[in-house]
């Protein structure tokens, strides 16, 4: 378990990372948001009572858990399988994602534009364009299948879905 | 005799059957729909029941509530998406075993436990209603106070590789469900002043985004691997199997059914309390979560145990346990019936004639379950290049569908890319959804038990229920920190 001089060092591991990671977070929670973001009650019979206090403990909590979590990861590194998400080796290609980040924005900032129908449409064409999907019919299914949970939303859920502002 | 005659003339009708049969095929469907829940189900079916007779229209919905319960294990297992946030405890042993190619036998094992736990939920409340409801009774905020302590240390046996991971995420759990209006003092918590945080984290997105999203975003992320035809789908399973698991079955029914007379409490708890006990017996504990059977046997007990139990303090007291009961009360209401002691002495058919249809239901949710898992096993088949784009257009259909707003679109899409980082760094996910769920519970019972005890810390010790679940959390506290360091002990190098 000796560090060679090419590997780098024990403590430099995912779990002292995610740990330092979380002691900033805490930190930032404890000292700014819950003092600037968390109103305080004008009258407290209890302090337990304060709608800071929950979020205070949980915060503490954090942060004594992170604290805790870099010395495991100092002391105990985890076994290379736990990193492994990490490696990045499978990455896919850059237009792949590009194009997921696309269907996912048009889905969020489209969805009151072009209506239900159109964004899940366009969203469901470029996701099977990313794969990519070889078969045509299937982009015939993108076509139909928004239409189709559009309709039985709307008609037998009875739950409005936007028509879109963009045709109105 | 004559009472009986007008049990079965109320009962033995064909609208009654018709309408068991119609309610748990939609409740069924509907629960398998991310994003839509067999509450909203019930919600929408209610209109519809304004015709019927009180009888037909009561079981019409008791049928889509049992099967919504069922209906959201089924996208738990096979997409990684709880159809409802009781499910979110199955998948974490249901998902795995559909990887593995046995998405069939897993849907069965949950059918079977569901339908299991169902029955003897039915049996309690028929037999037993009236003792589980005095004892229900005696449940004040201290007692759900010492429960919900006595269901955060679940969090230990859930937290996955790592103990000290899964607490850091469930308290961030806590701290998201803290977002919104205080509700005892009406202050702003982390709202940053925007209205569509004052009313707290919508509950459905953040599920669809925490579970659902992240296998997206996984899938698009990487390089796309050739689909594995999972022909062992079609594997069921085995009678061996399901005697194996059926201690684990019966003790989950039984916290489902305990838990789920106590209003208020909810079967998401029931369904964690369950795994965990069946986890710490279990002699294959070390396999839970990477898809064993016997934990979406416990998982779907301890849930579908609370389906009948709901119904006692309901009947029994008037009390509505969950929100769907609430609806059912309103059932009542609208045709003329006031549940409670009254319901028993003025209306006594009426009752025997629902327990009749309400154990019927069981059958008929094994009958449609069966009916379904065969069409409902084929989404294991289908490659994910097709089925991931289907799988988030539901999703947002059904995030936008919450509020009819697109800001939880948004929010769904920013927990997937948390529920995503903790894919990647290793954190578990069911502990941050546990702090969600259990956060709030934890706070508006502490703040009741300090208002109604004026200050006094004796009243979180003030009886024989407060000290039983004190020792259920030591208890349980004890033993979870021991197995994890035993478990250190074991794996050190």
């Amino acid at each position: 378990m000796n560090a060679t001089p090419s590997s780098p060092p024990r403590w430099a591991n995912l779990n002292t990372l995610l740990g330092i990671v979380c002691l900033i977070a805490a930190l930032v929670f404890l000292f700014y948001l819950v003092p600037q973001h968390i109103e305080q009650a004008p009258r407290l019979q209890n302090p337990l009572q304060s709608p800071r206090w929950l979020p205070t403990v949980a915060g503490w909590i954090i942060l004594l858990l992170s604290i805790a979590l870099v010395i495991e990861g100092c002391l105990r590194p985890p076994q290379p399988e736990e990193g492994k998400g990490e490696t990045g080796q499978d990455r896919a290609p850059a237009w792949r994602w590009l194009l997921l980040l696309v269907a996912l924005a048009s889905y969020w900032l489209l969805f009151e534009a072009l209506g239900a129908i159109v964004a899940g449409v366009l969203a469901t064409v470029l996701l099977f364009l990313a794969t990519p999907v070889r078969k045509p019919w299937l982009y015939g299914l993108a076509v139909l299948l928004p239409w189709l949970v559009c309709l039985l939303f709307i008609h037998v859920l009875n739950v409005p879905l936007p028509s879109g502002s963009l045709w109105e | 005799m004559e009472g009986l005659n007008e049990v079965l003339t109320l009962f033995l009708s064909i609208d009654n059957f018709i309408a068991i049969g119609v309610g748990v095929l939609i409740g069924v469907i509907v629960g398998a729909i991310p994003g839509l829940t067999a509450t909203m189900a019930v919600a929408l079916a209610l209109p519809f029941t304004f015709s019927l007779a009180p009888v037909t229209a009561i079981l019409l919905l008791v049928g889509i509530y049992k099967g919504g319960m069922y209906g959201g294990s089924v996208t738990a297992i096979l997409i990684h998406t709880p159809g409802s946030p009781a499910s979110a405890c199955t998948l974490l042993d249901g998902y795995p075993l559909t990887q593995q190619g046995k998405a069939k036998k897993a849907l069965q094992m949950a059918l079977y436990s569901s339908c299991i736990a169902d029955v003897l939920s039915n049996l309690a409340l028929i037999l037993f209603a009236s003792y589980l409801a005095k004892i229900a009774l005696n449940f004040g905020p201290p007692e759900f106070f010492w429960l919900i302590c006595f269901s955060l240390t679940i969090i230990i046996s859930i937290a996955g590789e790592s103990v000290i991971k899964g607490l850091i995420v469930a308290c961030l759990g806590i701290i998201i469900s803290c977002i919104g209006m205080d509700a005892v003092h009406g202050t702003q918590r982390l709202t940053f002043d925007n209205y569509n945080l004052m009313d707290r984290v919508s509950f459905v997105p953040l599920l669809i985004g925490l579970f659902a999203i992240p296998e997206v975003l996984d899938f698009y992320l990487k390089k796309a691997s050739p689909h594995i035809r999972a022909a062992s789908s079609g594997v069921g399973l085995t009678m061996k199997e399901l005697k194996a698991s059926m201690s684990s079955i019966v003790r989950g029914s039984l916290i489902g059914v305990i838990i789920g007379a106590i209003p208020g409490t909810g079967a998401t708890a029931a369904a964690f309390i369950s795994y965990s006990d069946a986890k710490r017996r279990s002699p294959n504990r070390a396999n839970f979560g990477k898809g064993e059977l016997d934990g979406v046997a416990a998982a779907e007990s301890g849930n579908n145990g609370v389906a009948g139990a709901t119904l006692i303090p309901l009947l029994s007291l008037g009390i509505p346990g969950d929100v769907i009961t609430a609806i059912i009360l309103g059932a009542f209401m609208i045709h003329g019936l006031t549940p409670g002691p009254v319901l028993f002495q003025e209306n006594l058919p009426v009752v025997y004639a629902l327990f009749c249809g309400i154990m019927i239901s069981s059958v008929v949710l094994l009958a449609v379950g069966h009916g379904v898992i065969r069409y409902f096993s084929l989404i294991a088949e289908i490659p994910k290049a097709v089925l991931l784009p289907i799988v988030l257009l539901f999703c947002v259909y059904g995030a936008f569908a919450v509020n009819n707003s697109v800001f939880d679109i948004g929010l769904m899409l920013f927990f997937g890319v948390v529920g995503y980082l903790f894919k990647i760094t290793g954190f578990a996910t069911a502990p941050f959804l546990l702090g969600f769920i259990l956060g709030p519970m934890f706070e508006d019972n502490l703040r009741r038990t300090l208002l109604i005890g004026r200050g006094d810390p004796m009243i979180f010790f003030r009886g024989p229920i407060t000290w039983c679940f004190i020792a259920l959390t030591l208890l349980s506290l004890f033993f979870a920190l021991r197995r994890y360091w035993l478990e250190r002990i074991r794996t050190a190098p």
